[in-house]
Order: C-alpha cells, then sequence, then structure tokens
C-alpha cells in the first residue's frame, strides 16, 4: 500500500485531542518553562507536568536519585510549590503556548485529590488531570494503585469534581494490573496511564550504605520497558478507556512497540534528562513509522500485534 | 586533547561563536558519551575557557567513570554531544573598586575558578586577584596554567607538602583573611570538594567576607527538570543545584 499523504497523529483522551501522541512524563519535564529555550513546546502533545499538591511539600533530602544499569533511581518526594503556586507562577507561562496541558495530582486522601481538582478545573489552568495514585516515595507501603478499590474511590470522588478529562496514573508494583484498569474506568476515568516507577533500592558496597537518603527510590528508564510493556498489554484487555503508555521509552521504536502493545499515546519521561527535545524526536519517528508501513493513522496501530 | 596531569585531561571543543560568547565562568555544559550501555546519562563539566571570538571552548576533567574514561579516549576530530552552557546562576564579579577577589579551589573545582580569574583580568588588568589552589599532592595542582602571567598571584598548598603550603588551602585563606586591610574588600570564589568548600565557607562567614561558592551535586538533568540535584538552604528547602544555582552565597546553603 501506497501512502502519500501525511500520517495523521492526533490522538483524543476523552474530550482532550492531543495533536500528537507523545506527552511528557510527569517529573521528567518540569513545567515547560525551564526548557522552553532548547524545545517549541507546541509540538509536543501534550505537556504533562510536574506533580501539584494541595499543599507545598519540600521533598525529601539528597541523595535524592542515582543511576543505575539503564536506569534512573529516584526518590524526589514530589518537591512543588503547592495549587495556588502552581497557579500563580507556573501555569500562566505554559498558557502562552497553545499545546495542552496536563496536570499531575497526587494527595493522601481522596479529598486532597478532589481539592486540588476543583481548583484546577474552576481556573482553566488544566486540560486534563492526572491523578498520581501510584507515587512510591510519598506512600507508606501502600498507594491507592495497589488496590481496585482504593482507585476507584480516589477516581469516582474527582469525577464529581470536574468535568476534565479524568487520566487515572497506575503503579507497576503489583501483580495484575488488571482489576485495577478496570476499577478505574468504573469509577469515570477518562483515561489511564502506565507505568510510574518500579519500586527498588541501591546499596554502597564500599560505604556499606543505602545510596538514597530515601533507601527506597521508583526506577525509570530503558530497564523498565519490558515491564511496561506487559502491564500496558494487559490493561488494555481490560479496558477500553486508552492508554498513555510509559516507562523506559528512549526511541521512537521504543514509542511504537508501546502503541502495539495497546497504549494509544505515550509519554517520555527519563529520556528528556538527556535530550530534552526528545518528545519531538520521537513524534515524527512514529510519523515516519506510519508513514513506511502505509498506516494513515496512529489509531490503526493501536494494539495491531499478533497475540 | 592535552594531558595536564595523571589522569587529567583539557579537551578544547568547537561549541560555536553563540555558546562561547554567551557562557560564563562558573556555568557548565552536560557531556553524553556512549558508554556501551554503562550510563546514558549526561555529566556536566564546568567550563574552562571560552573564546567567543574562535567559537573554541575547553573543559578540563578527571578520570573518575565510564563518561570521563570514554572522553578520554576521544580523538581530534570527532563530535561531541554537548548540551549547554547550563547553570542559572555563575559566579557574579565583585565590582567593589579595588576589590581582593581570591579563588579557592581543588582539584576540578579549579577550571571554572581559572576562568573567571582569566575573565576578570582580561576586563580590568589592574584587577587584584589570588587564586589558592589545593591538591593531595604537586601532580594534581592542575588548571592554573598561564595565569601567572596574567598577573594572578597564585598560591599553592598540597597535603604532602610536596609543592607550597603543606596543609589545606583554608591555611592559606586565613593567612590572607587576617593580613586584610581595613580599606580593601575582599570577596571569595570557592569551587572543589564539598569538605573544602564548607570550610572556605565557614571561615569566609566566620570573618564576614562575601563568599561565593559552587556547588557540586549529581545533576541527573542539568536544566532543572528533574530536582534530583538538591542543595538544602538554610531555610530548610531545597534549591536546584543546577538551575538555581551552581553558585550559592555561602550563607545561603546548610552546611552539613
Ligand atoms: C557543576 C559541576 C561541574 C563539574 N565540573 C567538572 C569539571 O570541570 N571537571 C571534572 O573532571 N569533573 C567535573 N564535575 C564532576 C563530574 O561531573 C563527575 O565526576 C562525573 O560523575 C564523572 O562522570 P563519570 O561517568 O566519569 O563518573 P561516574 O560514573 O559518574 O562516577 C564514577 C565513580 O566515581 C565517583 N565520583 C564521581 N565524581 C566524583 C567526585 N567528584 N569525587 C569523588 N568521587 C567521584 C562516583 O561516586 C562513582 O563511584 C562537575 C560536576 C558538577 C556538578
Ligand atoms: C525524577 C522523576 C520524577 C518523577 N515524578 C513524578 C511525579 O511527580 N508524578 C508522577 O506521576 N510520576 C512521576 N515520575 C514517573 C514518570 O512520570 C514516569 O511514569 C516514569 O519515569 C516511567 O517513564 P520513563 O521510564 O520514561 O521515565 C517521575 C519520574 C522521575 C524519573
Ligand atoms: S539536575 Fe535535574 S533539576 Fe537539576
Amino acid at each position: 500500500m501506497e501512502i502519500t499523504t501525511v500520517p495523521e497523529l492526533s490522538v483524543r483522551i476523552g474530550s482532550l485531542t492531543l495533536r500528537t501522541p507523545v506527552t511528557t512524563g510527569s517529573g521528567t519535564f518540569g513545567f515547560g518553562s525551564e526548557v522552553a529555550e532548547f524545545v517549541d513546546l507546541n509540538k509536543i502533545g501534550a505537556v504533562t507536568v510536574k506533580a501539584t499538591s494541595r499543599e507545598a511539600r519540600a521533598g525529601n533530602p539528597p541523595l535524592r536519585m542515582v543511576e543505575t544499569p539503564a536506569g534512573v533511581l529516584n526518590a524526589i518526594g514530589l518537591q512543588n510549590g503547592g495549587i495556588e503556586n502552581y497557579l500563580a507562577e507556573k501555569a500562566p507561562f505554559l498558557r502562552r503556548y497553545s499545546v495542552p496541558i496536563i496536570v499531575n495530582v497526587p494527595g493522601e486522601n481522596p479529598e486532597d485529590f478532589a481539592y486540588v481538582v476543583r481548583r484546577l478545573t474552576d481556573s482553566g489552568a488544566a486540560d486534563a488531570i492526572e491523578l498520581n495514585i501510584s507515587c512510591p516515595n510519598v506512600s507508606h507501603g501502600l498507594d491507592f494503585a495497589t488496590d481496585p478499590r482504593l482507585t476507584a474511590e480516589v477516581v469516582a470522588t474527582c469525577r464529581r469534581a470536574t468535568h476534565l478529562p479524568l487520566i487515572a496514573k497506575l503503579s507497576p508494583n503489583v501483580a495484575d494490573i488488571r482489576p485495577i484498569a478496570k476499577a478505574a474506568e468504573e469509577a469515570g476515568a477518562d483515561g489511564l496511564s502506565l507505568i510510574n516507577t518500579v519500586i527498588g533500592t541501591s546499596i554502597d558496597a564500599k560505604k556499606r550504605r543505602f545510596r538514597l537518603a530515601n533507601i527506597t527510590g521508583g526506577l525509570s528508564g530503558p530497564a523498565i520497558k519490558p515491564i511496561a510493556l506487559l502491564h500496558v498489554y494487559r490493561a488494555a484487555q481490560a479496558v477500553e478507556i486508552p492508554i498513555i503508555g510509559m516507562g523506559g521509552i528512549m526511541t521512537a521504536t521504543d514509542a511504537v512497540e508501546f502503541l502495539l502493545a495497546g497504549a494509544s499515546a505515550v509519554a517520555v519521561g527519563t529520556a528528556s534528562f538527556v535530550n530534552p527535545a526528545v518528545a519531538i524526536e520521537i513524534s515524527e519517528g512514529i510519523a515516519a513509522y506510519l508513514k513506511e508501513n502505509g498506516f494513515a493513522t496512529v489509531g490503526a496501530l493501536v494494539g495491531a500485534i499478533e497475540p | 586533547m592535552k594531558l595536564s596531569a595523571p589522569g587529567h585531561y583539557v579537551l578544547t571543543f568547537d561549541a560555536g561563536q553563540k555558546m562561547a560568547s554567551a557562557v560564563k565562568p562558573g556555568q557548565f555544559l552536560g557531556v553524553a558519551m556512549d558508554t556501551g550501555g554503562m550510563q546514558f546519562l549526561r555529566r556536566p563539566f564546568s567550563f574552562y575557557s571560552a573564546d567567543p571570538e574562535t567559537g573554541h571552548a575547553s573543559i578540563l576533567f578527571s578520570v573518575y567513570g565510564a563518561t570521563t574514561a570514554q572522553m578520554a579516549r576521544l580523538a581530534p576530530g570527532e563530535t561531541l554531544d554537548i548540551l549547554g552552557p547550563l547553570g542559572g546562576r555563575a559566579f557574579t564579579p565583585d565590582t567593589r573598586p579595588g576589590a581582593h577577589q581570591v579563588m579557592v579551589g581543588g582539584g576540578y573545582g579549579v577550571p571554572p575558578l581559572a576562568f573567571l580569574a582569566r575573565r576578570l583580568l582580561t576586563a580590568d588588568p589592574d584587577s587584584s586577584v589570588t587564586l589558592i589552589n589545593g591538591a593531595r599532592t604537586a601532580e594534581f595542582l592542575v588548571g592554573t596554567e598561564g595565569l601567572e602571567t596574567l598577573g594572578i598571584h597564585l598560591r599553592e598548598a598540597t597535603n604532602d607538602g610536596s609543592r607550597g603550603t603543606q596543609g589545606l588551602v583554608t591555611l592559606i585563606l586565613q593567612e590572607i583573611l587576617e593580613a586584610r586591610a581595613e580599606h580593601v574588600p575582599i570577596h571569595i570564589y570557592t569551587c572543589g570538594p564539598t569538605p573544602m568548600m564548607r570550610a572556605v565557607a565557614e571561615m569566609a562567614m566566620r570573618y564576614e567576607v562575601p563568599c561565593q561558592v559552587s556547588m557540586e551535586v549529581f545533576m541527573p538533568c542539568g536544566v532543572g527538570i528533574c530536582m534530583g540535584c538538591a542543595v538544602e538552604r538554610t531555610d530548610q528547602t531545597f534549591a536546584r543545584g543546577c538551575t538555581d544555582g551552581p553558585v550559592f552565597e555561602a550563607r545561603e546553603v546548610a552546611w552539613k
């Protein structure tokens, strides 16, 4: 088949349209302003910003990050200025661009989430909201996203608080992601993001100490791609809503693998640390793949894999 | 590329005129090397020189791990994958008339100070600049080539006494601070291993002399998007070493 037209790259998540299927992983792209001099933000599908909580959070003490084989282990501890700081200091900059904004929201209880969701909705400072029910660095051993009932409770509470597209960000630190994905869908999520980081630690044998001050951290980068691909594949079997796949995407080929596994869009996280413009390069690479392989739309590639 | 001491190299590259004229002493760049899968994050290196006319810039590095080992193998003409100039806050020269600019460095903390010293002397040949360089032993005293001919007063300290004063850089710094004249303002700039900077910062605060420190922390992205480079401030908040720094006032940092 010969396709001469440019492939259609746009994808929808609820009522939100992304011009390209590539967004940024929350916490790996700041608030966009930091890298605006290196990257044309309008060429990214959506900017997913750093977690924004009800109150400001100081974050964890150093050391917060170490590089491990093919990965990065982080324990940032959701350092952020809180929702009012986001609205006053961060959102106005991003709003000068036409790129959609997805705001990542963490919380300690469903009310915390809903409070921030309402503030974002009333202020118009988000085009979609990603519920971070899976951060391994602040939970005390149990994330909302390790339990279908807790997942549903947070999503349902936030659903009542907004008409904006709601994306539930799920944890890989579970035996089976399907019941959790299903619970989020049934509670009213418009989409799912997966995966968040994989819990782990790093030990310095010479000093006989843990490297991270927090001891535990979340692993990201190429090392987690196989884990992410399987979770995305399984979740896609269980739900109808679109999935934003992420975990170790460094190249357009990695992104295509996630689309084949059943993701409708992808996010790049750790890769932006090496090349802040990588999200754009990956969009271009996906377009080239579609063209070469005779796909007219990104959608045609989603889940297009032989079992 | 030039070997300047065992395991220490000066790497000169074409940064382009835009970067070479934009860069300020204290700023750095992120270097990515193909380490065969050992590492993929960039590593930060301070600018050692930058010439706006030729567009050439250099860094001075020592071999620690995979990235620097790979850098040491670069051959002339090869391409270098760099991101920069990085760093939100560079050294701010003290413009008080007649100020004595005192730089205290050790190891790879010396390159940004040497760069600053050269810039100060080029802007004003009458500047009074002292650079105190410290190392374990004489062969590791690096980064000061050509500075004395520019008029920089070079002082050296080695732990084993193989060159200069035997002992720590703070011995020399204390001597300068003790001998200071009422009408000559002193400003300290320091970069090097954290214990050294801490000692310098504490001494500067004791003598109530302004002191700028260039913090050396792990910098996964260098551009302000990961929050992995936390530097604790005295008010218990965390600054980003890369974009809020790398240069801070000594009294801003919670030294622990
Ligand atoms: C702002 C800034 C500017 C810098 N400028 C320079 C510069 O001009 N020249 C230069 O040579 N380096 C500089 N560094 C340090 C350099 O970025 C690191 O040493 C880097 O980690 C080296 O990368 P690598 O892959 O070779 O070693 P890595 O694999 O990162 O490290 C290998 C091993 O060495 C240890 N190690 C790394 N750095 C140090 C250190 N500083 N002291 C003791 N042990 C260490 C690590 O813990 C690890 O075990 C700078 C750092 C910062 C933050
Ligand atoms: C330094 C760092 C900070 C992160 N912060 C957040 C965050 O605030 N909220 C969130 O939902 N995910 C956060 N993540 C997870 C990423 O968004 C992403 O899910 C994960 O890193 C996997 O993708 P990657 O392998 O492409 O990085 C963070 C990841 C890293 C490395
Ligand atoms: S190194 Fe990433 S924010 Fe400073």
